[in-house]
């Protein structure tokens, strides 16, 4: 390996870059963008649901519970129909998301100290808004009884329980923390690979890749001279992305720097090994896009940054182990929200080790540095 | 005589490649003295790429083998490529990089100290007359200077041997002659060199040609050994309706082959054939009008058409 052609090589890959403006955006502008118009999109907090009470029992009770509704700031009362069955036609209609029923008799079930039912109808045809709805509603009354029992003076109400509900309280917070970690890697996995995937086949194309061939350089430098900017590239894409989920979004790291540092490192040199291998088998740039584009869905699919992985019917499963970006995913989770470390995330680092590797090696082997055709 | 091995330039044996079912270079032997332009004459598909690949160590051999100087092109290519420029058919520059960008980056990739750099790029480029664009971008030049960056690309290391894959394909005629004013300088400046073209008429600017057709080479040697090898003579016929002359014409004993050849036909008449007038009589005989016919100079073309010819009828 002679490193003066490497850096020789490097030299002039970042002289093409700065030609390329549209390319350079797309490295390491695109990205922050994309970073926060997902991570909007992801963790968007369901707020101002407008929502009906049905009050049938009409005492002081009643009102404090429905006024709890509607300070929390998560509903709008909009509707205060007389009865139950004026209800239907406005959920019917898309009126109102939700509504809380209270019945009549409830204030002196209460007073009485027995289980006092109230009602809570949810539209469950936007499945995201019904489940952040009525998570929010019985975790309301949880507070409104704890209030009470407080007030009462039946002093089982330990100073810890207010905290516990707050952090309960809000799971659209929860949604970003976990939403966003995991974004920085698909980004880079979508950037990274599609950028990479076009880099020798398009040299091959143009013909300057035959040129190479007669001149000293080897198959080795060639390849460590083309993914050395990319990586460099790649850092520069982590920090930045990484900066502004932390400072953007807020969102709080709890684990160990370095852990999630080499975890997303090492993902992303198999990102890049990945685009180096279908640049070097593919004939031509299009074609290789495609292969990018095919691998991308399964990837999105199978990795838990959609769906978790713990709900996938088993045979998958054991497929999502062949998907780096599960690996990434989990390290970025565990070290941001989590509190992890090396310890706990050791199988997932060697994993990503593993990958880069593997894939380092399937490049260098399919590059054939005299042309077969 | 024939020289030994190591004095020659190029000494390919049996050399063969295929791709798919199509054998584009099939067998051929070809030996190239150090010195001199050797044109490599023959129309699209002959397999002049093909071949002009495997001397430059782009591309394996299926079976075979080369000499380049003494070195294996298939067992030795490393020792070759410092010896060798070449520039393939296609323009493969970094079109994103400017002339002198260009320039630089080969000639660093090769080993060519800063000095040496500066003053060959800066000499190439005041020959060629690029020095004014030495700044501008490869993909904003026009065809005929792409082709004269490539070759001051292909020239910075100094090479013994240049493989020009049809260097002047595509390019306006000016350039063309100015192309091959260069290529005049380097021979004289001892380079050997093998430059691959469709068009006959180059084929006189060089000391030997080789005829290639179908992956074979039948026929080298100076262009007047070439066309001697054309037997008997040469005819013009001028008529009103050129095809109707050449159907004429061919049926005609002792007439070798007969072609069009812009507006008029190419009659080969076979040593002891018919001569202008019997030309004429004949046709007139079969109801042709023919307004000439003429005695002509074997030249390339015709040359080539011969014996391209015979090949077909030889396979």
């Amino acid at each position: 390996m002679n490193w003066k052609h490497v850096r020789l090589l490097i030299w002039k890959e970042f002289l093409q870059l700065r030609r390329d403006p549209i390319l350079l955006a797309l490295l390491l502008i695109l990205p922050v963008l994309q970073l926060v118009m997902l991570g909007y999109v992801v963790g968007a907090d369901v707020k101002h649901l407008s929502t009906a009470v049905v009050d049938l029992d009409r005492t002081v009770t009643s009102r404090r519970l429905a006024e709890s509704f509607a300070s929390s700031g998560y509903y709008d009362i909009t509707q205060r129909p007389a009865k139950e069955s004026d209800l239907r036609p406005l959920l019917d209609r898309g009126d109102v998301k939700v509504a809380l029923v209270i019945p009549e008799g409830t204030e002196s079930r209460v007073s009485a100290g027995e289980a006092a039912p109230v009602g809570i109808v949810v539209d469950g045809s936007d499945s995201r808004t019904a489940s952040v709805g009525s998570g929010y509603a019985s975790q309301l009354i949880a507070v409104f009884n704890a209030k009470r029992i407080a007030e009462q003076g039946i002093s089982i109400a330990g100073p810890g329980i207010d905290a516990r509900v707050r952090v309960e309280y809000n799971p659209s917070l929860r949604a970003v923390n976990s939403m966003v970690p995991s974004l920085l890697a698909t980004i880079l996995l979508l950037t990274m690979s599609s950028v990479m995937s076009q880099a020798v086949v398009g040299e091959r194309e143009r013909g300057t890749l035959e040129l190479m061939f007669v001149t000293p350089i080897s198959r080795g430098e060639y390849l460590v001279g083309k993914l050395t900017p990319y990586i460099l590239i790649g850092v520069v894409q982590m920090s930045l992305t990484a900066l502004v989920g932390r400072t953007w979004f807020g969102v709080p790291f709890h684990g160990q720097l370095w852990v999630a540092v080499l975890g997303l490192f090492l993902f992303m040199l198999t990102t890049v090994a990945l685009g180096l291998f279908i640049s070097l088998v593919s004939h031509t740039r299009q074609q290789a896009q495609q292969v990018v584009i095919f691998i991308m869905l399964p990837f999105f699919v199978l990795s838990g940054f959609i769906f978790p992985v713990a709900s996938m019917p088993t045979v998958l499963q054991v497929v999502t182990y062949a998907i780096p970006l599960r690996y990434a995913i989990e390290i970025l989770r565990g070290t941001f929200i989590q509190g992890a470390g090396a310890r706990e995330l050791i199988w997932q680092l060697l994993a990503l080790a593993g990958f880069s590797v593997v894939m380092l090696t399937l490049a260098l082997f399919s590059f054939h540095k005299r042309l077969s055709d | 005589m024939a020289p030994s091995t190591a004095e020659l330039a190029i000494d390919a044996r049996r050399l063969c490649r295929r791709f798919g079912d199509v054998q584009a270079v099939d067998g051929v032997d070809l030996r190239v003295r150090p010195g001199g332009v050797f044109g490599l004459l023959g129309p699209d598909g002959a397999g002049k790429s093909t071949l002009i690949r495997m001397l430059a160590t782009v591309l394996t051999p299926n079976s075979g083998d080369a000499l380049i100087f003494g070195d294996s092109v298939v067992h030795a290519h490393r020792r070759i490529t410092p010896r060798i420029g070449y520039m393939s058919q296609r323009f493969s520059m970094y079109l994103d990089l400017s002339v002198s960008e260009n320039l630089e980056f080969f000639a660093r990739i090769r080993g060519v100290p800063a000095a040496l750099r500066r003053a060959r790029s800066a000499s190439l480029l005041e020959s060629m007359e690029l020095a004014e664009f030495s700044d501008r971008q490869a993909q904003f030049l026009s065809g005929g200077m792409k082709q004269k960056l490539m070759l001051a690309s292909t020239l910075m290391h100094e090479p013994d041997l240049l493989l020009l894959d049809e260097p002047t394909t595509g390019v306006d005629p000016l350039s063309r002659l100015e192309f091959w004013r260069i290529i005049a300088d380097l021979r004289a400046a001892e380079k050997t060199i093998l430059v691959a073209t469709p068009y006959m008429d180059e084929a006189e600017r060089c000391t030997d040609i080789a005829f290639m057709d179908a992956g074979h080479i039948p026929h080298t040697g100076t262009p007047a050994e070439v066309k001697s090898l054309v037997p008997g003579t040469l005819f013009e016929v001028a008529a009103p309706d050129p095809r109707a002359a050449l159907a004429a014409v061919c049926s005609a004993s002792g007439v070798t082959s007969a072609h069009l050849y812009g507006d008029v036909v190419r009659v080969l008449s076979a040593p002891g054939g018919p001569d202008a007038r019997e030309l004429l009589t004949h046709m007139n005989a079969v109801g042709i009008h023919a307004t000439d016919v003429q005695p002509a100079d074997v030249d390339m073309e015709a040359a080539f058409a011969y014996l391209a010819e015979q090949a077909g009828d030889a396979a």
